[in-house]
């Protein structure tokens, strides 16, 4: 691919030299200094274009900035070398083809490709019809007839090698230059929607092109409109005109140099942005980076070694978009070990200078964040295993309650009919038969009643069945401690708040028949916003200590598992009031 | 005459304990059923005039079950029982259209019974 660049490159300057060299002895146009300014232009352009292609090979842009001189030079072989029918032919051929090179290549620009399906389809209409017209110009037209005497253009001229004797044809590149108009019009307005949809940083890459392409198709416009027939003989005639389409055919490698130019600015907003980072609060770098690329759309993705994944500021998984999608990733730090990567508009590659020195300033910042984004991407894992652990411990819970009921409970209880059917069956009593038989009974009813005590302790029954209001009213009606219910939640609330609230109460309540030697216990649970909250006061003798005891520390992991809060207020002599806060997810 | 009992239990052992001692007392059981379905079935089919009722069965609840044969053309008398005792439930057992409710600990024949005659 060097080779080919390196060999066009080469054919280029040839080709500007010889028609040079041409124009001073046998050319009808154009005379020899304004050839040699033209021809150099040219090669100047096709020298930008060879250089672009080797540094983007895989933009298309390059390849479109060589053609597009390299057809100018090809076009004007036929007056060059008017006499020759081989330069007449390749003139003539070729003579159409600078408008949808220019038209792709502004368009296109800088990716190389036609994002908008107009855009495609207006490219596609002026190739066809320039092949068409050049194809239909060397079969067809015979320059010769054309020359009236004044026209320069026409004298002296071959007619093409594959010109079909006998037809004339003479209104043809009057009737391409009238079918260009329209494509010419659309060809500004798609420029203008470029623009519009561009990100600003994108648009600062796309406007020395966008501006010099609109020119190119405004003059062409413009002339059209001042002689309304064939422009390019117009231009031959009049200096103006010329120095206007050679400047327009010069604007756009001098855009290009241009863009290059606007490059090296690059330090200069990078210097801003070390500045700005200094000031830039934890979790901030992404709008700094966004203020300094011009790219609001950017994405930040910190790259988390252990995990080996792209997570967001936030700790989030994060995914890259795919190569080839409308969004581009470039990767800050080295390859094998990256410190995060921007998803960003595709257009800020052509200012890859400054996306890589803005990513080496913020690579301290960078690395800051990203530790950050650890820390919460393992503290939101964190938080989910405790919850799952939480609901694990529930479910394991009451499967055993469920186990004791329908297993050991079931038997006793069969056992007590058996038992009463013995007694039925002895009749009067035998040899003390019936006092044993009282005995088993007194036995076997404290074995039921340490079962149900131990299944209600392991997870109550009611709470599973009939929900957290009617489990906190059993449980109120049996503390020893007499207790009043403010208030309670009037739905069924999610099983781990369920569950969290009636051993955080069930707890409480134990905690104050033990120590607090209240008189009176006061309980209030309200539903709002999505999270329970529950108050419990007692006017006890207060002084209670979450260290002390495990049971309160277990309660406050279980609360704190499902992202709740927990109080404890206990001023000695002035009661205790406890305050939990628990999410209903 | 004896009446005659249905007795509906998901524990096979409870309901065979549970007829033989309602039998020893003199009461007439004409079937057993393990779920709310079958009871429905065997109440229709064999018209009993008392139906000793589990509160938790597996297809249903016995609250339910009560509601639904309280307006059955056969309308039988409902005992409710449970392995859990009567505070365990909230006012569904108040407002429960049943004749009452034993929990099994306590169920005897003369506390069937008494529920029972005291009915009729």
């Amino acid at each position: 691919m060097r080779l080919t660049r390196l060999l066009v490159w080469l054919a280029g300057g040839g080709l500007a030299a010889t028609m040079i060299v041409g124009a001073q002895h046998n050319g009808i146009w154009p005379p020899p200094e304004k050839a040699a300014i033209s021809y150099a232009a040219a090669f100047v352009a096709i020298t930008v274009g060879v250089i672009v292609w080797q540094l983007r090979p895989e933009s298309r842009t390059g390849l479109l900035l060589t053609a597009w001189p390299f057809v100018a030079l090809l076009e004007d072989l036929r007056t060059v070398f008017a006499g020759s029918a081989i330069a007449v032919t390749i003139g003539y051929a070729t003579t159409w083809m600078g408008a949808p090179v220019l038209g792709h290549l502004a368009l296109s620009y800088p990716t190389g490709r036609l994002r908008y399906r107009l855009d495609r389809a207006a490219v596609g209409v002026a190739y066809a019809l320039a092949a068409a017209f050049g194809l239909a110009t060397i079969l067809l037209f015979d320059p010769r007839p054309q020359w009236d005497g004044t026209i320069t253009e026409f004298q002296h001229h071959a007619a093409p090698i594959t010109h079909i004797p006998g037809s004339e044809a003479a209104g043809l590149p009057d009737a391409f230059d009238r079918s260009l108009l329209p494509l010419a019009v659309l060809f500004i307005a798609l420029l203008a929607r470029k623009l519009v949809r561009s990100t600003p940083g994108g648009r600062r890459v796309v406007l020395p092109l966008a501006i010099a392409g609109g020119f190119a198709a405004v003059q062409f416009i413009v002339q059209f409109a001042l002689v309304g027939g064939p422009v390019n003989s117009y231009s031959n005639r009049h200096p103006v005109w010329f120095w206007v389409v050679n400047g327009a055919s010069l604007a756009i490698p001098l855009s290009l140099a241009a863009g290059l130019v606007w490059g090296r600015r690059a330090r200069a907003v990078v210097a801003d942005l070390v500045v700005e980072l200094e000031r830039t609060p934890p979790g901030s770098v992404r709008d700094a980076l966004a203020h300094t690329l011009g790219d609001p759309t950017l994405e930040l993705a910190l790259w988390l070694p252990k995990q080996g994944s792209y997570v967001d500021a936030h700790g989030r998984p994060l995914t890259l978009p795919a190569h080839g999608s409308e969004r581009a990733v470039t990767t800050l730090g080295p390859a094998e070990a990256p410190i995060a990567a921007l998803i960003h508009d595709p257009v800020l590659l052509e200012r890859r200078a400054l996306l890589t020195a803005a990513g080496a300033a913020a690579r301290l910042a960078l690395e800051n964040e990203r530790l950050q984004a650890e820390l919460r991407a393992q503290l939101a894992e964190l938080r989910a295993s405790r919850a799952r652990i939480v609901s694990a411990g529930d479910e394991e819970r009451r499967r055993l309650e469920r186990d004791l009921h329908d297993g050991a409970q079931q038997r006793l209880l069969s056992l007590g009919l058996a038992l009463q059917l013995v007694r039925a069956k002895l009749g009067p009593d035998v040899d003390g038969a019936a006092d044993l038989l009282t005995e088993a009974d007194v036995e076997l009813r404290a074995a039921l009643d340490e079962l149900r005590e131990l299944a209600r302790g392991i997870h109550p029954a009611i709470l599973t069945e009939q929900g957290l209001a009617a489990a906190l009213k059993s449980l109120a009606e049996r503390s020893p401690v007499p207790v009043t219910i403010a208030s309670l939640p009037d739905q069924r609330l999610s099983a781990p708040a369920e569950a969290a609230a009636y051993f955080l109460v069930s707890e409480t309540l134990a905690n104050v028949a033990k120590y607090a030697q209240a008189t009176h216990v006061r309980i209030n649970l309200t539903h709002v916003d999505g999270r329970v909250l529950v108050d419990i006061d007692d006017d006890g003798v207060g002084g209670a200590d979450p260290a002390r005891g495990s049971g309160l520390r277990g309660l406050a992991d279980r609360v704190h598992a499902l992202d709740g809060r927990l109080a404890l207020e206990s001023p000695p002599g002035n009661g205790t009031h406890l305050h939990a806060e628990i999410p209903c997810v | 005459m004896a009446a005659t009992v249905l007795v509906v239990d998901d524990h096979p052992s409870f309901r065979a304990f549970a007829r033989r001692l309602l039998e020893a007392a003199g009461f007439a059981v004409v079937d057993e059923a393990s779920d709310g379905a079958s009871a429905l079935d065997a109440v229709r089919a064999l018209r009993p005039e008392v139906v000793l009722l589990d509160v938790l069965l597996p297809d249903t609840t016995g609250f339910e079950l009560a509601e639904t044969l309280s307006i059955d053309p056969a309308r039988p008398m409902v005992v409710l029982t449970s392995s859990r005792s009567a505070d365990d439930f909230d006012s569904s057992l108040a407002r429960s259209s049943a004749l009452g409710f034993i929990a099994k600990r306590d169920l005897t024949a003369a506390a069937f019974a008494a529920l029972v005659d005291g009915a009729s």
